[in-house]
């Protein structure tokens, strides 16, 4: 079995060279650049030189002609909003379909992710020449890094589109690190204002936690940053609590939360789904409960 | 300008029902608009308002969808019209398929200076199929665009990732993913859904296309995770005593 790894990141190019090892006996990687170049850990490294004034994205047809040519079983990329593209136009090339957000991959090759806004979990297997996915090395299990790491270099291909970067700006980086915090308190559209973060906060503080929220308040609301939504098109989480806090529970947000190991939950609607994953709820008024819950164990 | 904007039938969430055997229920599923399809709808309203031309929805899918209250929610919208194909063999069709289907549509239109698709479907959310398309289409293809102008006749994008902000220069046509905050989808008031019983609808089968692609991914099964046991413990009221019993339950985990 043959691997072909292509990730944006060094530290993913090193780990998905390393974890494939677990499913093929030959690793091939492509790097753009000699920064991913030196970070592959595989037994051929196709590189290709930074081009000037060109896109990552228009180095997908110098890829995809790779990919056609060494004809691995398993093509491995690393999850990011730019790959997404970058995957679905070479897939597109090689008449195939990536299997996207994956969550865990047997060694023969079926890959699980979640379907319905994580209400399921959907197995499949590639039916074509080729499998692609879309992971993190997160979800792959552990496998010493090795290889000769041949160089070949690899002629860029001119792609036909020609999209135009004019400029790129630095997002700034949110502080919070929700993934590493052991208790969470995620908000929903139940706070009425965003004034009232300065509560939550409180609250949080209170109970040494971190904020987080649902997709409608980083995405309409715009009260906090994007990076911290939970869901399952946002962050996933396992921690020790969570509190949700006027929410009503959907299941495209709980999938983010239900390997917390303690939920809690406060909602004004004794019907609010929240309920029927929760330890511990209160039916009532979020604005009378957090202040009276800061209060008690903010001492 | 033309623009056609892609939208997905999904069963409607909120009526899935998971079976005793954690497979999933669709009976009761109504088919509905996949959610983030309708910030693409109403960019392409929005763009139509502010550069002239027109807006053509375009969905691909299985015979089911062809429903007249669904066409007509889909054109209370703001589209001016509507092709769709609906045929039992584009059932469950996977990325690549779905791709080729829009492509062999598209091939129906006159002409089009801009392809909207949403940021991925409300049941599979894979993200995939705008790019496939851009790619078969061989035009230029971007995703996650969080604001479009027009100048020149070039599209201006902002393209939101995930630690930086891209502006970029996409010449027509194109095919534009949009996200899910680039814009607030309007609702359709009772002049719009009347409206829209009057617009042009399209209906073609699979055979009315040059359409033949193989499925690539086989489903092997679909299932419910088993729910997490949880205590329960709910109390109902926030009196002052029922906030002091609420507190001394979370006092034991936090
Ligand atoms: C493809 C797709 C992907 C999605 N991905 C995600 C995701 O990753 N993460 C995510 O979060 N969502 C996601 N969503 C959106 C999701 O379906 C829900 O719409 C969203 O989670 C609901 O947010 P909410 O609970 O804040 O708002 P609502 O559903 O409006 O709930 C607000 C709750 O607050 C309660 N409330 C109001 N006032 C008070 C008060 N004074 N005191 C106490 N309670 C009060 C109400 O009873 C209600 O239950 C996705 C949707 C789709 C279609």
């Amino acid at each position: 079995m043959k691997a072909f790894i292509y990730a944006e990141t060094a530290p993913q190019m090193s780990a998905l060279c390393g974890c494939a090892r677990a499913y093929a006996d030959a690793v091939e990687a492509v790097a753009i650049g000699d920064e991913l170049k030196d970070a592959a850990l595989a037994d051929k490294v196709f590189h290709i030189a930074t081009q000037a004034g060109v896109m990552v994205e228009d180095y997908t047809e110098t890829i995809a002609d790779l990919i056609a040519n060494e004809q691995p079983d398993f093509v491995f990329i690393e999850t990011t909003r730019r790959n997404k593209l970058i995957a679905g136009r070479i897939a597109a090339l090689l008449g195939t379909s990536v299997m996207t957000d994956v969550i865990e991959l047997a060694e023969n090759g079926t890959a699980k992710h979640l379907v319905y806004g994580g209400a399921a979990t959907r197995t499949e297997k590639a039916t074509g020449p080729v499998a692609i996915y879309l992971l993190g090395s997160d979800v792959l299990p552990n496998h010493d890094a090795q290889g000769a790491n041949e160089i070949v270099e690899v002629p860029f291909i001119t792609p036909v589109s020609q999209v135009k970067c004019r400029s790129v700006a630095k997002k700034e980086k949110s502080a919070v690190n929700l993934s590493a915090s052991q208790t969470v308190v995620g908000i929903g559209r139940g706070i009425a204002k965003e004034d009232d973060l300065v509560m939550i906060r409180a609250f949080a503080d209170a109970i040494e936690g971190e904020v987080g929220c649902t997709r409608p308040i980083a995405e309409e609301e715009k009260w906090l940053p994007r990076e911290v939504y939970i869901g399952v098109s946002g962050v996933m989480l396992a921690p020790e609590v969570y509190v949700a806090i006027g929410l009503s529970g959907q299941v495209q947000h709980t999938v983010g939360i239900n390997r917390a190991k303690t939920i809690i939950a406060i909602n004004k609607e004794a019907s609010a789904p929240i309920f029927k994953q929760a330890d511990y709820g209160i039916v009532g008024d979020l604005y009378k409960v957090i202040p009276a819950l800061t209060e008690a164990f903010g001492k | 300008m033309n623009v056609v904007a892609c939208v997905k039938v999904v069963p409607d969430d909120q009526d899935l029902t998971v079976s005793p055997d954690y497979t999933l229920d669709f009976d009761r599923a109504r088919p509905s608009i996949s959610t983030y399809d309708l910030n693409a709808v109403e960019e392409g309203v929005r763009l139509v308002e502010d550069n002239g031309g027109s807006l053509k929805v375009l969905t691909v899918g299985d015979s089911s969808i062809d429903d007249s209250k669904l066409k007509k929610n889909i054109l209370s919208r703001g589209a001016d019209d509507l092709l769709m194909v609906a045929d039992e063999d584009m059932k469950a069709m996977d990325a690549h398929q779905t791709a080729c289907a829009l492509k062999a549509a598209l091939a129906k239109i006159d002409s089009y200076d801009l392809i909207l698709c949403g940021d991925g479907s409300a049941d599979l959310y894979a993200q995939q199929v705008g790019a496939q398309l851009g790619q078969l289409l061989g035009i230029p293809v971007i995703n996650c665009v969080s604001k479009i102008t027009v100048e020149n006749g070039a599209v201006i994008a902002e393209r939101t990732l995930e630690h930086e902000v891209e502006i970029l220069e996409i010449p027509m046509p194109a095919v534009i993913s949009v996200t899910s905050d680039i814009n607030l989808p309007r609702i359709a008031g009772m002049k719009q859904i009347l409206a829209a019983g009057k617009k042009p609808a399209v209906v073609l089968r699979a055979t009315d296309l040059e359409y033949a692609a193989l499925a690539t991914i086989e489903v092997l099964e679909t299932l419910a995770p088993k729910e997490t046991d949880r205590k329960h413990i709910i109390i109902e009221g926030d009196s002052d005593e029922a906030i002091a019993a609420f507190i001394a339950n979370v006092a034991k985990v936090i």
